[in-house]
């Protein structure tokens, strides 16, 4: 920085103490042409499998990703004014793989010869414009963060209401074996997915106010810090919670999320890693006992370890029939993939949601799908970032745990898909269908976004050697 | 549309993608690597110094860190290990006392004040002796520490090196880098 005082005098800068830096557009630039390069390549998806898949170009569908498009515009402006010093990385890679979701769902519909208002490819449009629209909203009326650390035990109660929901007789609605849906009027809605934000302002406003009592005190055993017996309540009851969703929800995954939510936000909020200790034991305990007494468990279980046998490939319900499809289709893909509308991916079930991993890896190959795991990384690396540079406790905790969530999930999506791990129905954040999850992840975009503005936004002063 | 066509758009297609995640990575780049240090011009600070602290930029980390006891404080001779330890109650600023920016006051508010070279930092000092994340300003039951982050040079407390979070006193010199300052009523 350049000053112009003379020797002895001091009157140029000590008194403007405080500067305030403000570097007004320049993030909002960055993300300007982030945005546009992403918006370049959704159309270009649509645009490829249109001529992929049926050798000419339909503008309909066109016409409505710009919409979409003009949206993803319309929230980078509404932060220009609400949000200057947000991240401008959040916004460009959800729009991007909101993008190559919906290119995939159309090219199934092509597919399976839907078109029309009826098709998942033009629901799944009207649910990301829905979605956008709850990200801009709730940008624009949170300004502060710190607004939700009063509604703590209001969100909590909020979370266990929501995962209750699905559950009442007359509302609930059971597809493909999990009891996770809610049917109002026309449309289904997974109301899990809106639990999981709730629980992680919950699970970081409670840690805040209580991680002393869970982390100072305890004996040492095996050179870790065990937490005393009466300080371990909190973790039996989101434990019970999730093996009630196990249970009664008949979701193993669902139930893998809020647990692991709740372990890494409790890792962090205390800095102990016996909680994770005892936090796995439990969770691999109860699953163990669910695989042998639940039928559903113990089919995904044998699925994982013996997919390939003849009898399992032929059951009829809950074989293994679909996990391998999916490693067919990624393996017909190969390296660059079969190029975009030229694969099967519609032989394996529900390739547009639980499936949509192995869809796009059978049409764009490893590239393609490494390139989607590598926006997830820097999307989580973003999150985690927001939370490490956070000023409050509370702000740091929650942005710890709304990337994570993103993370564990995609682990948990891609991992049963590619056969790391069993199994388990959740939807890959973005890409799968379903406007539950859209709106779910959107809000968690807007929530990130709202916290890295708060995180640069205070005075600053700047000294250059 | 012959398959050639198709298989070059393809390849297009999977490059753009590509460029995007590149084009990211690009722009987060001090993200990963730390910020650009920047070189101390040596005449630069004796030129402008008003006060006779800032005149020892190109001196050796080690020795900076010896000289800060005997810097020029007359008025701190009060602060010893004994004198009252800035809370909320009795600290209302941050002072710089050496260095480019001598003089210049920072509100203390409730919130940390991280300390370093970063463009996230509430303190942004870029100096060849400072790190990235440097130090941290917190409040510990209503009393201001000074945190050390694993700093390449150290954060110095009355000239001793700061190891573990210490309650800092009224008036004792903190020194980060080659700046100096201290809390003040």
């Amino acid at each position: 920085m350049r000053t112009t005082t003379p020797p002895g005098g001091v009157s140029a800068t000590p008194p403007s103490g405080v500067r305030r830096i403000r570097l007004p557009q320049k993030l909002r630039n960055t993300e300007l042409w982030l945005l546009i390069v992403a918006c370049m390549i959704n159309a270009a998806a649509i645009v490829l499998v249109q001529l992929g898949a049926m050798g000419g170009i339909d503008t309909q569908l066109v016409l409505l990703g710009v919409g979409l498009s003009v949206l993803a515009f319309g929230m980078h402006i509404a932060m220009r004014f609400v949000a200057r010093d947000a991240d401008p990385f959040l916004l460009p890679i959800a729009t991007v793989l909101n993008g190559l979701g919906i290119a995939m769902i159309y090219r199934i519909d092509i597919a399976n010869a839907e078109s029309g208002w009826e098709s998942a490819s033009v629901r799944q449009i009207v649910w990301s414009a829905i979605a956008i629209i709850a990200g801009i909203v709730t940008i624009v009326l949170l300004r502060n963060h710190r607004v939700l650390f009063r509604y703590t035990y209001l969100s909590g109660l909020i979370a266990i209401v929501l995962l209750l929901l699905p559950l009442v007789p007359g509302l609930g609605h059971r597809e493909g074996g999990a009891q996770v849906w809610i049917s109002i009027g026309i449309a289904t809605f997974q109301p899990g997915e809106i639990a999981k934000i709730a629980l992680a302002v919950f699970f970081a406003g409670y840690l805040v106010r209580n991680r002393d009592s869970l982390s100072m005190v305890g004996r040492k055993f095996l050179g870790m810090q065990f937490p005393r017996a009466r300080d371990l309540g909190p973790l039996l009851v989101v434990w019970a919670l999730s093996m009630a969703v196990i249970v009664f929800q008949r979701d193993l995954g669902t139930a893998l999320l809020y647990f692991g939510l709740f372990l890494v936000m409790l890792y962090v909020a205390t800095s102990r890693l016996s909680w994770v200790v005892l936090g796995l034991g439990l969770f691999i305990g109860g699953a163990l006992v669910a695989s042998q007494t639940l039928d559903y468990v113990g089919n995904r279980f044998a699925n994982w370890l013996d997919p390939f046998n003849p009898e399992r490939f032929d059951q009829e319900f809950g074989g293994s029939y679909q996990v391998v499809q999916g490693l067919f289709g990624l393996a017909n893909g190969g390296l660059i993939g079969t190029g975009w509308g030229q694969g099967r991916p519609d032989i394996t079930p529900v390739p547009q949601s639980d499936y949509i991993i192995a869809s796009l890896g059978e049409e764009l190959g490893l590239a393609g799908v490494f390139a989607i795991l590598a926006l997830y990384v820097l999307f989580v690396a973003r999150g985690f970032r927001i939370g490490f540079a956070g000023q409050d406790d509370f702000g740091k905790l929650l942005g710890v745990g709304l990337a994570f969530v993103i993370a564990l999930q995609v682990f948990i999506v891609v991992g049963g898909v590619t056969r790391v791990i069993p199994l388990t129905g959740l939807t890959t954040p973005f890409l799968a269908a379903g406007g539950s999850s859209l709106v779910a992840h959107w809000i968690i975009v807007a929530l990130l976004l709202r916290l890295s503005d708060t995180v640069r936004n205070h005075p600053r002063l700047v000294i250059d050697g | 549309m012959s398959e050639l066509t198709l298989l070059v758009l393809q390849l297009g297609f999977l490059v753009l993608l590509w460029v995007f995640i590149f084009a990211i990575v690009y722009a987060l780049r001090s993200d990963l690597f730390g910020q650009r240090v920047r070189k101390l011009q040596p005449d630069a600070g004796a030129a402008q110094a008003p006060a006779p602290a800032a005149s020892f930029p190109a001196a050796a980390p080690a020795a900076v860190g010896a000289s800060a006891g005997a810097a020029p404080h007359p008025a701190a001779p009060a602060s010893g290990p004994g004198g009252e330890t800035a809370s909320t109650q009795n600290a209302t600023k941050l002072v710089i006392t050496s260095g480019q920016k001598a003089g210049t006051e920072f509100p203390l508010g409730r919130d940390e004040i991280t300390i370093g070279r970063s463009a996230d930092s509430a303190i942004i000092i870029r100096d060849d002796y400072t790190s990235t994340h440097h130090a941290r300003l917190m409040l510990w039951n209503g009393r201001w520490m000074i945190q050390d982050l694993d700093s390449t040079n150290g954060t110095f407390l009355n000239g001793s090196r700061v190891t573990v979070p210490t309650p800092i006193p009224l008036g004792a010199t903190v020194k980060v880098g080659a700046t100096t300052f201290e809390l003040r009523r």
